[in-house]
């Protein structure tokens, strides 16, 4: 369906610095604070603060909880699952973009 | 219709037991998962695995499916005939929350879907949306001009009668003037509607550049390949070089080298503190095509005292 007509949106940009609580970060994403626990304490994610009560993730952190959930849920994979993958994902994503470096400067 | 072959979809024989099709379906959607693969069409292969084993890897619906498809040959227009499904008994739920599925399982395992029932009547109810996730791909050019681009999404919805369908939508998006690769942008109120009294979620968007003909990026930096002729390299010159907020006369130090890159200062990507634009030297040799221009190589090899391979020794 078309939203004929429709109004543009102009979307803000989310600021590289920008954090959000645990609440917020299990509304955005629709998930138990229980499963962003987990999460943290496998290294998926990073909590920003000393005690739970204060946590604040960073704003990028959605994207990465939403993957984490995609991949939990397609790929039928365990907590400890989601933290390799994760991790090799960054890993590929960070050889890629050297790789594409050093193409540009050849 | 066309029939689907979900067989050949995962891969297998017909004879597979359950175990061989729950192996075969877990190495494909690894391999085809869009987090996990990039690839244009992973995403499409990836729900297309999904769908063959939701039926493949479901014993009943795997013999209804055997059944129905005993006498088809590939290429064929498919019908399922009346009452095909009679006399099978589903234990299981029908198809999956939010995903989308070909019109062949719509047709075929439509009748087995389970309806799903919006929360109604008690208590008044109030959650706020959820956010939704996507990327987009901006060219190059946008990100300077700040252009508007209308973006697809597919939204899984449930209508009044409780079936889930698949929504077209499109949207009128401003581009951020600036934002980088991988950064986020946020579309307020734009996710899934709220219930109650609380607002939509949000959507977000992670950015991507598609490759552009030009200009490579890094960061906020830009790259572009400058054709140059051996006497502006050698001798210096002052060289037409296009970016992307238009084009500029750069100068060409002299004994300049293949691959040397200058600067021009904030000719990146804008930003608070804009990028750079690097021109990289490529040296193109002039063609020998005509006798003047041999001769011009030939004078230079007997004028000049130039060892290309000196470095190699004797």
């Amino acid at each position: 369906m078309t939203e004929k007509g429709s109004p543009n949106h102009h979307p803000e940009i989310v600021e590289a610095g920008a954090t959000m609580t645990l609440d917020e970060l299990c509304l955005s994403c629709r998930v138990e604070a229980g499963w962003i626990l987990e999460l943290v304490e496998h290294g998926a994610i990073e909590a920003i603060g000393r005690s739970r009560s204060d946590w604040q993730f960073s704003h990028v952190t959605i994207v990465r909880v939403a993957k984490a959930k995609r991949l939990e849920r397609d790929l039928a994979l365990n907590m400890p699952g989601v933290a390799l993958a994760l991790e090799l994902l960054d890993e590929i994503d960070e050889l890629r973009s050297r790789l594409k470096a050093a193409e540009s400067r050849r | 219709m066309e029939f689907k072959d979900y067989y050949a979809v995962l891969g297998i024989d017909r004879s597979a037991t359950q175990d061989e099709v729950k192996r075969a379906y877990r190495k494909l959607a690894r391999k085809f998962h869009p987090d996990v693969n990039r690839e244009q069409g992973a995403e499409d292969k990836f729900k297309e695995v999904g769908e063959a084993f939701e039926v493949i890897g479901d014993p009943e619906k795997r013999a209804a499916y055997d059944q129905l498809g005993e006498n088809w040959k590939p290429g064929e227009d498919f019908q399922p005939p009346p009452n095909w499904d009679a006399g099978f008994e589903f234990s299981g739920g029908g198809p999956g929350e939010g995903r989308d599925y070909s019109d062949f399982f719509e047709q075929v395992f439509a009748g087995m879907r389970q309806r799903q029932h919006a929360p109604r009547g008690g208590a008044e109810f109030h959650a706020r949306g959820e956010d939704h996730h996507a990327r987009i791909v901006v060219d190059l050019r946008d990100v300077f001009q700040g252009a508007t681009r209308t973006i697809s999404l597919r939204v899984p919805e449930i209508d009044e009668s409780g079936h889930l369908n698949i929504r077209d939508r499109t949207l009128n998006v401003k581009i951020p003037k600036g934002v980088s690769e991988g950064q986020t942008i946020r579309l307020k109120g734009q996710g899934s509607p709220g219930i109650g009294r609380l607002p939509a979620g949000d959507l977000y968007l992670e950015v991507s550049f598609k490759p552009d003909q030009l200009y490579r990026v890094s960061g906020r930096d830009l790259y572009i390949d400058l054709p140059v002729a051996p006497w502006e390299a050698v001798l210096g010159a002052s060289v037409k070089t296009p970016t992307p907020a238009g084009a500029v006369m750069l100068k060409i130090p002299p004994n300049s080298f293949q691959g040397r890159e200058l600067r021009i200062k904030g000719r990146g990507l804008p930003a608070g503190e804009p990028g750079d634009l690097y021109a990289v030297l490529k040296i193109v040799l002039p063609p020998a095509d005509t006798d003047r221009a041999k001769k011009a190589y030939e004078d230079m090899a007997r004028d000049l005292a130039f060892d290309p391979r000196a470095k190699f020794g004797a």
